[in-house]
């Protein structure tokens, strides 16, 4: 990493597989990860820790992505938000993009396609 | 669900019946429309079944909405491609909508999480099991058929006792109720109270009747594996194969195993392993780990004695020190039981984790005794021959051969093992079992430094290419500079070669890894290296210029990474990784359910059992419909000439092809409407002109003077092209539109389909290649279809070879590009005529390669990326 503190990153996802391959390989690269399945944990988690940088499901049980990143944008405007999602239509991404999201990734994709737009994201975040 | 199902089934059967009736009226170009409506789906059902085998490959992330929607999407093109079907062909094929629905439920069951034990099936060989299959087997079992059916290794023969006949007996017994009853009034800090329970409830087991099916199924097994070896008597190794044994909760040794047990006493040695699950300490065992009763579901393995000369344990890293690179192996003389519990004196071997495997340590001890089959069965400790009581049980040649195989099984499970192994009479290693084996990460090299460690190695490229397979090994490069080169492969290396090939599968099992320059993460190649779990990349565009034969690197395919030097840390964090990719339920899943997917049984159409009930997988039903709607479309090529609607015609030319055309619009010259036969000028069809062109083309179409065999090749071309009694009973049929081809070909011993589109629109357009053959001899034709597909490949085709079936698929060029590429096909379409006879040698396919890019080149058709300058 190029500062002392790793950046950090919240990761949530309904799919219990999405956070468990993904969580070790961003890892792996450097980032400081905590990954959530339950929308209402990360929720909670906001309120305590502002991240660096977010990715998110749009389409959940229980919670849309669509509130979430609309809270995480709301409580630090500062933090990065990326779309993941297995439902990408025109007016979703139209709408996250109004919404300040910095991209939007569809599912299935590659581990190192995410890690291309985290990194992207993190030079956003961190300009060095 | 599945009522809603037969509903829409029904109605469909319905709605097709009222086409019986209407099939004269409905015009031609309608009913091409359909055919065409066909080839749509059964393109995007390919590609679908490619994208998902695609995903094993680790390199993506997706998740169970993923498996859904895709196969629901493929559903949907199939339930298109049979109704389709039974439009042009009316209701001639409705049985396929059974045989598709069967297919079916078989997924929507898997996908539902229901896992239907199959009835019936109390014993089931080990040639019939898979990893998939641990929840009817258990673990141990599921995974030593994993080794012998995928990676193919020695294993005893033999036969599962399922968990259903597990069910079938505590059912008949009434043991379920029973179990309730004493566990409810157990108290397991209460250890004389243990014993007791313990006691009464293995006394239960062992006194329990069989019901009638599973002694009968049982029996069946058996008299099967005497069939083998009718004339000795069969012994074997009982061993317990529980739920959730050999997983994170080893139960290691806690149930019994009982050996050299004579066939006619198989049934209590079953009862005693299963009896063995209920013994004071394995309850105890269970109580602490939280586990229920109900929890509890016993396989059994039965496996034929081996007569081993030595036996013993080997794991793949060093318990003590990890980081220390080498296997560690202990081995006794005679049966390995002894070795496992501790109770003889074993030699011990240490032996280096990087190819050759030589030894780097070892202890040998005086061995007195063994421990040996006794000649009724059971088992009898005897002293050891005095010549071998100090004598090595492992030579340096036996321990390389050891190591190799837990290597592989290691990869394979991309975890260290823990094996049980024998040396039989034949000096073949046996497995007998095998399980992970449970180690910290080798010590000084914590997660978080791994990288840091790799960091020492200089990055000789990264992000080039495609991961096919992912996954970390480290070892010399071989580059593969010819055909021939095959053959020197060495065990253990990096396989660095310039394209994916269908033949690499030949040395899969030997190679740790492989690199390529062009190639594609679909074909052949990479189904292959997915199966064996070998890391490989595909598609980096200049790994040969870079690698050389002997460099010592490190291929991580998990970051897409090729590192100089060995990377140690790297390997070692691949088999310690948290999670398995390969054991996540979304990859089990998917895997499961492409197995009712894409295995392709149904190859010649000449078969016999080449109809709808042969139909046991998708893919058998895309490819019957596309076979048939073929079939179908020719016929009404033929009853149809002469109607109004479509203009059918023969094309007289220099080749004698005997081809008929049918224009569907725009395709043919307005002027040659109403002459008998037309000529190649009369064509307009952009693809069909391509076609010819390169058909045409001077030296595609061999005039060599003929070999022997080459008369019977004529006699059967000349029944093709020179039938002409019947006017349009030929099977080679173009029909055409201004931008659109697709042309039907038997020639000599081939049929080949080609499927074209050119248009300005450059994402419209693609072709699609497929040849099949047959008849000669199955060197011969896989030699053929090598040649075919290498040609395809070089091309950039998108290439798939199953057996003697070639299908090459490239889209989305522009319009002439597209344009050489159908040129191209022409030329291959000519050149393969001289195959069936000239494929004497596997040389002559560089041979061939070589000419016909000289051919090709001449008429300025070049692969663009991969000129090839020679064979």
């Amino acid at each position: 990493m190029t500062s002392d503190q790793k950046t950090t990153v919240l990761l949530l996802d309904d799919e219990p597989i999405v956070c468990k391959r993904l969580k070790p390989s961003l890892e792996k690269a450097g980032y400081d990860v905590e990954a959530f399945t339950k929308s209402r944990e990360a929720m909670h988690r906001l309120t305590e820790k502002e991240f660096d940088i977010a990715i998110t499901d749009l389409k959940m049980d229980g919670m849309d992505g669509m509130a979430f990143l609309t809270e995480v944008k709301k409580r630090h405007p500062a933090t990065e938000v990326i779309v993941i999602t297995g439902f990408a239509t025109m007016e979703t991404a139209k709408e996250s993009y109004q919404k300040g999201v910095f991209d939007f990734v569809a599912k299935p994709f590659k581990l190192g396609e995410i890690l291309e737009v985290v990194k992207k994201a993190e030079a956003k975040h961190r300009p060095s | 669900m599945i009522d809603e199902m037969m509903r829409f089934i029904r109605g469909m059967k319905n709605y097709l019946k009222q086409y019986r009736n209407l099939e004269t009226e409905y015009p031609f170009a309608k009913l091409f429309k359909k055919f065409q409506n066909i080839l749509a789906a059964n393109n995007a059902s390919l590609e679908l079944i490619a994208d998902m085998g695609d995903k094993l490959s680790g390199e993506y992330v997706f998740d169970r909405q993923y498996i859904l929607s895709t196969y629901d999407n493929l559903k949907n093109q199939i339930y298109r491609l049979i109704f389709d079907l039974n439009t042009l062909a009316p209701g001639k094929y409705v049985r396929l909508f059974d045989v598709f629905e069967e297919i079916h439920d078989t997924i929507q069951q898997a996908i539902s999480g229901k896992w239907v034990l199959p009835q019936g099936d109390a014993a089931m060989p080990y040639s019939e099991l898979s990893q998939d299959m641990y929840e009817l087997v258990g673990n141990k079992n599921a995974n030593l058929a994993e080794i012998r059916n995928t990676l193919e290794l020695s294993t005893p023969d033999g036969f599962a006792i399922t968990t259903s006949a597990f069910r079938a007996f505590l059912e008949k017994n009434g043991l379920d109720e029973y179990l309730q009853k004493m566990m409810a009034s157990w108290d397991p800090e209460d250890e004389a109270a243990t014993e007791k329970i313990a006691a009464d409830i293995q006394n239960q087991f062992l006194c329990g009747g069989f019901p009638l099916e599973v002694t009968r199924q049982i029996q069946g097994a058996i008299e099967k594996l005497q069939e083998k070896s009718p004339k000795e008597a069969l012994f074997f190794a009982v061993r317990s194969s529980a739920w959730g044994e050999d997983s994170i909760h080893s139960f290691a040794g806690q149930y019994k195993t009982f050996l050299n047990v004579p066939a006619d006493q198989l049934l209590d040695s079953y009862r005693k392993v299963l009896a063995s699950a209920y013994s004071p300490g394995v309850l105890s065992y269970r109580y602490q780990k939280g586990f229920h009763i109900h929890e509890l579901a016993m396989s059994v393995g039965c496996q034929a004695m081996v007569k081993a000369k030595a036996s013993g344990v080997i794991y793949t890293l060093d318990t003590l020190s990890a980081g220390k690179d080498v296997l560690q192996a202990t081995a006794a003389w005679g049966l390995g039981a002894p070795v496992v519990d501790g109770s003889v004196a074993a030699d011990q071997y240490r032996i280096t984790r990087t190819p050759p495997h030589t030894l780097s340590g070892f202890n040998v001890v005086h061995k007195s005794t063994m421990m040996v089959a006794a000649k009724n069965g059971g088992t009898a400790v005897t002293p050891v021959p005095e010549e071998l009581q100090q004598k090595a049980c492992l030579t340096p040649e036996l321990a390389q051969k050891l190591a190799e195989t837990a290597l592989l099984i290691e990869r394979y499970f991309k975890r260290p093992q823990d094996i049980e192994w024998a040396i039989d009479s034949q000096d073949r290693v046996m497995i007998l079992q095998a399980r992970p084996l449970n180690i910290q990460l080798p010590a000084g090299c914590p997660k978080d430094q791994i990288d840091i460690s790799a960091a020492d190695h200089p990055v000789l490229f990264k992000n080039q290419g495609v991961v096919v397979q992912r996954g970390v090994a480290a070892g010399k490069v071989f580059v593969l500079e010819n055909n021939a080169d095959i053959l020197n492969v060495p065990y253990g290396a990096i396989l660095v070669a310039r394209h994916t090939s269908p033949r690499l599968a030949r040395v899969m099992r030997k190679v740790h890894g492989i690199l390529t320059d062009v190639g594609s993460p679909m074909g052949h190649m990479a189904t292959i290296a997915r199966e064996f779990r070998v890391p490989a990349i595909v598609n980096t565009g200049f790994a040969t210029q870079i690698l050389k034969t002997g460099d010592e690197i490190t291929l991580d395919a998990t970051q897409n990474i090729v590192y100089a030097g060995y990377a140690k840390e790297l390997c070692y964090d691949e088999i310690t990784a948290e999670d398995v990719f390969e054991e996540s339920y979304e990859y089990r899943l998917l895997r499961r359910i492409l197995r009712k997917i894409s295995p392709l049984n149904l190859l010649d159409p000449h078969d016999k059992n080449f109809r709808p009930s042969g139909c046991k997988t998708v893919h058998d039903i895309i490819r019957f419909i596309h076979e048939k709607a073929v079939k179908e479309l020719i016929h009404l090529g033929d009853t149809r000439i002469g109607g109004s609607d479509a203009a059918s015609r023969r094309l007289k030319f220099g080749i004698p092809l005997g081809l008929v055309v049918i224009d569907i619009g725009g395709g043919v010259l307005a002027r040659s409407a109403s002459a008998k036969d037309m000529s190649p000028e009369d064509i307009t069809s952009v693809p069909m002109k391509a076609f010819l062109e390169g058909l045409t083309a001077p030296g595609m179409w061999s005039t060599e003077p003929m070999s022997v065999d080459f008369g019977s090749f004529m006699s059967s071309l000349t029944r093709t092209f020179s039938d002409s009694s019947t006017r349009f009973s030929g099977r080679n049929l173009a029909v055409l539109s201004a931008e659109y081809l697709d042309l039907n070909l038997r020639l000599g011993y081939h049929y080949n389909i080609i499927d074209a589109y050119i248009a300005e629109k450059q994402n419209d357009n693609y072709a699609y290649f497929r040849f099949l053959g047959g008849v000669t001899d199955v060197t011969r034709r896989s030699r053929r279809a090598r040649f075919i597909g290498e040609v395809l490949e070089r091309f950039n085709f998108r290439v798939e070879i199953r057996g003697d079936l070639v299908v090459g698929r490239i889209k989305k060029l522009d319009p002439a590009a597209m344009y050489e590429k159908v040129k191209m096909l022409g030329c291959l379409v000519a050149y393969t005529r001289q195959l069936d006879v000239q494929m004497h040698s596997d040389e002559n396919i560089a041979d061939h390669i070589t000419d016909f890019f000289k051919g090709a080149t001449n008429h300025d058709i070049g692969s663009e990326n991969n000129r090839i300058t020679s064979g």
